[in-house]
């Protein structure tokens, strides 16, 4: 990103070297998913006792990091907080960039991509899962056109003016998407928590806070993401995009989303781990301390540096309006949604267990790390993001109500 | 709803009929809901009935049990070797049935062998996106091979490690499979989970003509016929005069994690039974 800040008018301007390397992510996870395509999962890391590793955390972070859509969408089309405008469109776009990234990874860690198609043919109501393909698939689609009405006003569609004129009467209903929005993201993003939540079989995720910490964190990530995207671009244009008011705002609303968080995350581990002892949930945290590093990250990325420190930093008013300080924040709360997917999908797998009725047999603990090719798929899928979004910063007018607005008001 | 009907009421004098009637809608609203889940079709019964018929309730006539005596157990490994020979398992890391040698905490060594328990309440079951596997009539539960899209949330919500991936294509021969003999069920493709499926292919042509499984060897779990020591006995649990309840009245039998409330159907006998 830091190249992005050099002066430009070069010859070979900031702009391409960026360009360049991105493309050249996007070579490498190109060709990481077709060796996963020719010869099937064997080229990752995982195993049977953890069928679940990196893609699945990409796919989870990709999802929740994507939430902003829905949260600003319904913020300024449903409650019509008018001053929310201003980033409505940037948090649409990158929603959609999310979800798609999301279903890219997915496609690649199903064994059989053939058959995507089945859980819309072949329904089992019972599986959170199946719900949760369902609101994606659905919502994808809702996201599609929340974002069909921003491109086409490109310039290209000068050509075409019955397209355009399509993407004027969609965005017309734009407050009936924000309101299916909602509800679908409503569904999925705490679904996902209850994927691990349901599992009675696996003591460390069966809890139903699950589903609830995890449409917490999504807000308070996707928010994040946005704005932190909203200031990037602002910094390479020099330009503010959105007002200070409502960086204030947005700041303040993530800082409140990350206290309740926090807060219900604390009675999450004081119900389960210190004023009550399951027996079961005891022994596999006791296996997690003594093998992995998943306890030392939960409470220093998650809990101190991914939600105690931002939440300081946003609600402190000199700090706030540093933009190093408020972009180090929001990063901060990014990598700690990141790390709390992982930690999540992990800890579970990780200590699998006790089925054995003896003492010295069954598996204590199994570990895992991504291959070579997942981190080359996740990173193509991660430079797909970029590029998308690079492109569309420059190209589609996701400011342009701000910039008219501007204009009007000689501001 | 009845936040807003709590808010119109305190304005009432300022209520029109319109909005009298927007409060009494949702009145009525907030009422039918909420019998609606104390007693109606979402009540936590009806979802409990609901939910154990299309999970298959078992509802057949037979219900498939097995137990392994881990006393009588001679830790041979041949019951894990006829399931490799007769489902055509070709790679050990892929076993359906696996078996490790163990000790009791107060020091009694054993093998311990393991099949799919068959759950009752199988989380597997549960939580399949595509129903690619239920519980039949007869409490097997079964797998559809050419639904399943390898997500491996089955292989996740499983406690017990019984699902195998097929995390490449299987082209290797099978040691375990005799020279004058072939292998009773179809290889797997890659990209889908298999299991142990107590030989259900066997259960059924065996039910189908008129045998009885678990008494009959061609009607029965490979597994169960090759054990030497009688260590395995498989049969129908509705069945009072049937081998398998005769051996589960005679002896002290448990399950694997019964608090996981998975409801196996593999029993075992405990290795150091007299104590």
């Amino acid at each position: 990103m830091a190249t992005l800040e050099l002066p430009r008018r070069q010859k070979v301007t900031p702009f391409t070297i960026w360009m360049s390397g991105l493309v050249l992510l996007l070579v490498v996870g190109a060709i990481g998913m077709a060796i996963t395509l020719i010869y099937g999962l064997q080229v990752t890391g995982l195993r049977d006792q953890v069928p679940w590793g990196l893609w699945i955390t990409h796919d989870l972070s990709a999802i929740a990091l994507g939430a902003g859509a829905f949260t600003f969408s319904a913020v300024v089309y449903l409650f019509r907080m008018k001053s929310f405008e201003p980033i409505a469109r940037v948090a649409v776009f990158i929603g959609f960039l999310g979800y798609s990234s999301a279903m890219l990874v997915l496609a690649m860690d199903i064994g059989r991509p053939d058959r995507f198609w089945h859980p819309l043919i072949y329904w089992n109501v019972h599986s959170v899962l199946w719900e949760i393909t369902w609101a994606v698939i659905l919502y994808s689609g809702v996201l599609v056109a929340e974002v069909f009405p921003i491109v086409t006003e490109l310039k290209f569609f000068d050509r075409y003016p019955k397209i355009r004129q399509f993407g004027h009467s969609l965005h017309r209903f734009t407050w009936v998407f924000a309101i299916f929005g909602l509800a679908l993201s409503l569904m999925h993003q705490s679904s996902l928590g209850a994927t691990y939540g349901v599992l009675s079989g696996r003591a460390i995720w069966f809890k139903p806070s699950l589903p609830v910490m995890f449409i917490i964190s999504a807000v308070a990530g996707g928010m994040s993401l946005t704005l932190l995207a909203t200031l990037v671009v602002g910094l390479v244009r020099g330009v503010e995009l959105i007002p200070r008011d409502l960086i204030r705002s947005i700041a303040r609303v993530i800082a409140f989303a990350l206290l309740g968080y926090l807060y219900l995350k604390l009675w999450d581990w004081a119900a389960t781990s210190y004023y009550s002892n399951t027996p079961g949930a005891a022994d596999a945290l006791a296996r997690l301390q003594a093998t992995t590093p998943y306890t030392t990250t939960f409470w220093w990325l998650e809990i101190v540096l991914g939600g105690l420190v931002p939440a300081v930093i946003l609600l402190w008013s000199q700090l706030r309006r540093n933009t190093a300080y408020l972009v180090s924040a929001l990063a901060l709360i990014i990598m700690g949604v990141v790390v709390n997917r992982w930690n999540v999908t992990l800890s579970g797998l990780v200590v699998p267990p006790q089925w054995s009725p003896g003492v010295a047999g069954g598996t204590l603990a199994v570990s895992y790390f991504p291959s070579v090719v997942e981190v080359m798929v996740s990173l193509g899928v991660v430079a797909y993001m970029l590029t998308a979004f690079t492109l569309g910063a420059r190209y589609l007018p996701l400011f342009k109500k701000v910039e008219e607005q501007e204009a009007a008001q000689g501001n | 709803m009845t936040d807003n009907a709590k808010e119109s009421k305190q304005t009432e004098p300022l209520l029109s009929r319109r909005d009298l009637l927007k409060v009494a809608g949702a009145t009525l609203g907030t009422v039918a809901i909420t019998e609606l889940v104390i007693t109606g079709p979402l009540s936590p019964a009806e979802i409990q009935g609901i939910e154990r018929e299309s999970h298959g309730a078992i509802s057949g006539e037979n219900e498939w049990h097995m137990v392994i005596d881990l006393e009588k157990c001679i830790g041979c490994q041949y019951c894990m070797w006829a399931c490799q020979g007769v489902n055509d398992v070709p790679t050990d890391e892929m076993r359906w049935n696996v078996g490790f040698p163990e000790v009791t905490d107060n020091g009694t060594e054993f093998f311990m062998t393991r099949p799919c328990l068959h759950c009752s309440d199988a989380p597997c079951v549960k939580v399949c996106p595509v129903g690619a596997t239920w519980t039949r009539e007869d409490g097997l539960v079964s797998m559809d091979y050419d639904r399943c899209i390898g997500c491996r949330y089955c292989q996740v919500a499983c406690p017990y490690d019984a699902r195998r991936f097929n995390w490449e294509v299987s082209e290797q021969e099978n040691p375990y499979q005799p020279t004058w003999g072939t292998a009773e069920v179809e290889r797997r493709t890659r990209g889908v989970v298999e299991k142990c499926t107590f030989c259900e292919h066997r259960i059924d042509r065996g039910v189908e003509q008129g045998l009885v499984p678990g008494e009959d060897v061609q009607a029965t779990p490979a597994c169960v016929n090759v054990c030497p020591v009688g260590a395995r006995v498989f049969g129908d649990i509705k069945n009072p005069e049937s081998k398998l309840s005769q051996y589960l009245d005679n002896n002290d039998t448990f399950r694997l994690r019964e608090d996981f409330g998975t409801e196996p159907k593999v029993h075992y006998v405990r290795p150091e039974s007299e104590v």
